[in-house]
């Protein structure tokens, strides 16, 4: 379970930083605790926006991609720091990433009140609309006299408080796992949102160019002054011509496509004519908007993986499409494609026959292929063998190695309308 | 004449905690002197090693030691007062101690209907704390809520019954202030005490 802490603390030396610490490192087996520093954060002010910094969108990230959030509160003059409530204030400005997310509250204090007031007066703050998170009910871990309450090495050393911070934590492990299910149920139509018909606009979208014309690449690529033959193009790591960077993808063994953020299909590498690939698209596609790419039935399962990809819920989504006969299994994965900052910029799918691999591997393994007699499905049909099956199993289902599954609601992709299948 | 200080709990450029303290201040010219106190400009507090409090800090608790009572108008941010005013109030508690038996009188303006009454009850706890130890005027509420619709263009408030209300309690406050000289049997213990608190040797 991935959880974030934070201590609401800037001052240097912080009896909270350290209690999570040991959290962190004592409970590492139950938990992944990563911990937060809002050291950077400045003074909340509404009339100096600053949500956008990337100090506060990291915490804000962090937090979104995390299961639940401890925070270990001090207690100054009775309430919580300022410096901690001027992090709530930024997280729920105009960005609320707290939202839903389950949070256990511990402190620690030099008095014998470990913080009660201070604990108290935050729940009330992560209760208001704007926050709105979910705080665990009762389970107070107060730590006392907080100067004498660690060793040499920084562990707690009463075996007492040890245990009963243990016995919270399991609570608050159980706690996220009811909070998130029930937060994943009222998301399950949220999938809905997505717009198959790109008509939002992200950073690099090509404004002026009619999504669905025939040469949408030439026009976009006028529009924009684009690199073209021997230009140099600077990327991660190399420095390429635009024709070396074609010859390098039309080469992979694979098939690769690319929706941009707004779910316009901008790219693929264009090896093979349409009656040759796995997955038929024509040049006059790129530009699209996604919802022209798939038969109509088919958008309601590609809004669902758009979605998980675009809200972390998967980072690669797998698809085996069946129907090729036995000379071909042909897998569409979908990957989520993230900037440096960790935000979503769409999606890089790839296609290919998997097949090959395997009779290769056979061959030189003097291996066979041979049902599992305890497998649940076919293994060879695929999809469509057993898609009621609760239990994604290895090979079968659309869900098989998302993780988390798709939402309860969510139906089974079926069997042809594969995410990207042009029919 | 009674000199107060106010403070806006906020670092926002447009406020209208801010504007009921200017109101406040031209409103009741012939009652008090009402000097306001910005708290925008302060560090975010660090509880410093070297137990160094900034300047800007010093001379606004040299400004409370000398005034005869203090006003907070405070906003109300996630259901309590902003960290601005927190923060402030953080600063004003370490190691110097201008608010310990000093009368404050506790207000409150918000765009919504409650008038900030959760960071009120808020401010009050604050100001209770052993390091604050202020004089709050108790039983008393001033909640402007709907504020931006409660001033005219020259800034008057346009309730009147509001108004009736506000100098009121301004008048309770005056009073109150001349009590409090009264209360202050404790002053020299409650002095000695903050003095000795000491972080090092709890």
């Amino acid at each position: 379970m991935k959880l974030v802490g934070i201590a609401g603390s800037v001052a240097d030396q912080s009896y909270n930083r350290t209690l999570l610490k040991f959290m962190a490192n004592h409970f590492s087996d139950t938990i992944d605790l990563e911990l937060l520093d809002i050291q950077d954060i400045p003074m909340f002010n509404q009339s100096d926006d600053q949500t956008n910094s990337e100090a506060i969108q990291y915490l804000s990230r962090k937090i979104r991609q995390a299961d639940g959030v401890i925070i270990a509160t001090p207690e100054h003059n009775h309430t919580i720091t300022a410096s901690l409530k001027s992090v709530i204030e930024w997280l729920s400005f105009k960005i609320h990433p707290l939202s839903g997310k389950p949070v256990m509250i511990v402190g620690a204090s030099y008095y014998d009140q470990g913080s009660s007031r201070a604990q108290l007066n935050l729940r009330q703050i992560l209760e208001a609309p704007g926050v709105d998170a979910t705080v665990m009910p009762g389970n107070e871990f107060l730590l006392g006299e907080v100067k004498t309450a660690f060793d040499d090495q920084n562990n707690l050393k009463d075996p007492k408080t040890v245990g009963f911070l243990k016995t919270t934590l399991t609570k608050f492990v159980t706690f996220v796992g009811v909070i998130n299910q029930m937060n994943a149920k009222a998301a399950a139509d949220d999938w809905q949102s997505e717009d198959l018909n790109a008509t939002g606009h992200v950073a690099t979208t090509i404004d002026g160019v009619d999504m669905h014309a025939a040469d949408w690449v030439e026009q976009a690529a006028k529009k924009t002054g684009a690199a073209e033959g021997q230009d140099y193009v600077k990327l991660d790591r190399g420095v390429l011509t635009v024709d070396q960077l074609n010859y390098f993808l039309n080469s992979m063994p694979m098939e690769l496509t690319f929706a941009d953020a707004n779910n316009q299909f901008i790219y693929y590498n264009h090896n093979a004519d349409a009656a040759d690939m796995l997955a038929a698209r024509t040049p006059a596609q790129a530009g699209n908007p996604m919802a022209d790419c798939h038969p109509k039935r088919a958008i309601p399962h590609v809004q669902q993986v758009i979605h998980m990809l675009r809200t972390g819920q998967t980072k690669l989504f797998k698809l085996p499409v069946p129907g090729n006969g036995p000379e071909k299994y042909i897998m569409h994965y979908y990957q989520a494609m993230h900037d440096q900052q960790g935000d979503y910029q769409g999606i890089n799918e790839y296609v290919l026959d998997l097949m090959p691999i395997v009779k290769y591997y056979l061959e030189h393994t003097g291996q066979v292929l041979a049902k599992d007699p305890t497998a649940k499905a076919d293994a060879v049909t695929g999809a469509s063998a057993k898609a009621a099956t609760p239990e994604p199993d290895s090979v079968t289902g659309a869900s098989a190695d998302s993780e988390p599954k798709p939402a309860p609601t969510t139906p089974a992709v079926d069997s042809i309308s594969g995410a990207s299948a042009n029919e | 004449m009674q000199k107060f200080i106010a403070i806006a709990g906020t670092n926002s450029d447009q406020s209208t905690n801010r504007q009921l303290l200017q109101f406040m201040q031209t409103h009741f010219a012939d009652q008090a002197q009402i000097d306001l106190v910005e708290i925008k400009a302060l560090p975010m507090f660090n509880k410093p090693a070297d137990k160094q409090v900034p300047a800007a800090v010093k001379t606004i608790a040299a400004q409370i030691d000398q005034a005869d009572g203090v006003i907070i108008s405070t906003p109300e941010y996630d259901h309590a007062a902003p960290a601005v005013l927190m923060n402030a109030l953080e600063w004003l508690s370490y190691h110097i101690h201008p608010f310990v038996d000093k009368p404050v009188m506790i207000i409150g303006a918000s765009y919504g209907s409650l008038g900030t009454s959760r960071a009120q009850a808020h401010l009050r706890q604050i100001l209770d704390s052993p390091e604050l130890r202020a004089r709050i005027m108790p039983s008393s509420e001033f909640l402007l809520g709907h504020s931006l619709q409660a001033f005219d263009d020259q800034g008057q408030l346009i309730d009147q019954q509001k108004l009736a209300k506000l100098a009121g309690l301004f008048a309770d406050f005056q009073t109150f202030v001349t009590i409090t000289t009264q209360l202050k049997h404790a002053n020299a213990a409650n002095q000695q005490e903050v003095r000795d608190f000491d972080w090092d040797n709890l």
